[in-house]
């Protein structure tokens, strides 16, 4: 179900799809993917940061830290991140 | 007496991961969004 077979690289540099669109939550966001139509929710705010801070910065490991995201649950948002580059929500730039 | 409930503790990783993103299915839902 992936977009493509690309490879998400967190030393790269993404940015949210310019199909979706974000919309705030109280628990975090909604996106909704115009082009496949996929509807999902992020489900913390940091990481509604980080989505949104992907295209001003280098990287996505710096849009993490910007986004104030703990250590510890570094790993996790990456995987979430891969997870949404998987489904086009966020793509290399 | 059998200890049944070892197996549902190794699965911890995952759940984090599912309360980053939730995909939902909107199939059949047409004209809501």
């Amino acid at each position: 179900m992936g977009a493509a077979g690309v490879e998400f690289d967190p030393g790269a540099p993404y940015r949210c799809s310019p199909q979706v669109s974000l919309r705030p939550e109280p628990f975090g966001a909604l996106v909704y993917h115009f082009g496949t139509r996929k509807l999902s929710f992020l489900k913390t705010l940091p990481l509604v940061e980080v989505v949104k801070g992907l295209e001003s910065h280098p990287d996505v490991h710096s849009a993490i830290e910007a986004a104030g995201v703990e250590e510890a649950q570094r790993p996790a948002y990456l995987r979430a991140l891969a997870g949404l580059a998987a489904s086009g929500t966020i793509e290399a730039r | 007496m059998a200890p049944i409930e070892q197996s549902e503790q190794l699965e911890d990783a995952p759940v984090v991961e599912e309360t980053l993103v939730e995909e939902v299915s909107i199939d059949g839902m047409c004209g809501v969004y």
